[in-house]
């Protein structure tokens, strides 16, 4: 229902809390369950945001990581950032914020969809971007093509 | 950080393990407890959907 999400905010209408409380923070409690407590998501609200900590570990290193609900959420994608000092690399824009759903870009070419993704999503999106950049710090070749 | 890298067979695994993700969706397990690469599936149970990587449309 495009219509409906438009009008959205996620934390100062009906429609956004209805959203944040049946689907966004379930979803995060299923991603939780049987986790280890150090790689658990925790969210706090951060003025008109919510931002998700946590720590992901594709291969043998560990990264903190925090994906930001803009209250425009969910119509504007998360942006997710990683905290851990990396080097610079492909896909990978200022403060360290990865490049996954060309932002501000027209809607066909943004790989961003609302009425399908949670924000455990975005979380599986900075894994595989993390296993890439494990990947690319070793051959200096991103292993991935950039999808058309 | 102290990056500690990939052995070799490790690094192929997952090289391809990405691959057939971008390619043919592939799912990409993660490990439960701690996230870390824990191989690939054809097939997805639909419990594993939230904790696993099917289809990531990421641009790159």
């Amino acid at each position: 229902m495009p219509l409906l999400i438009a009008a959205m905010g996620l934390l100062d209408t009906e429609l956004g809390k209805r959203r944040l409380l049946s689907i966004e923070l379930p979803a995060i409690e299923v991603y939780n369950e049987g986790r280890d407590p150090e790689y658990r998501i925790s969210v706090v609200r951060c003025a008109g945001s919510l931002v998700l900590s946590y720590r992901l570990k594709p291969c043998h290193n560990v990264y903190q990581l925090e994906t930001r609900l803009l209250s425009s959420y969910p119509i504007v994608p998360p942006e997710t950032r990683i905290l851990t000092p990396l080097k610079h690399c492909p896909h990978l824009l200022e403060g360290q914020t990865l490049c996954l759903w060309r932002q501000g870009s027209t809607r066909a070419a943004n790989r961003w969809d609302a009425s399908q993704f949670t924000c455990v999503f975005a979380v599986l999106a900075a894994w595989r971007w993390l296993a890439c950049y494990e990947l690319w710090h070793e051959t200096g070749e991103w292993p991935l093509p950039e999808a058309k | 950080m102290d990056f500690r890298p990939l052995a070799e067979a490790e690094r192929r695994q997952l090289l391809t393990a990405l691959r057939g993700n971008a390619e043919r969706g592939v799912a990409l397990l993660l490990n439960r407890r701690d996230t870390s690469f824990a191989g690939t599936s054809e097939e997805l149970p639909e419990e594993q959907v939230i904790t696993a990587i099917k289809s990531v449309p990421c641009h790159y």
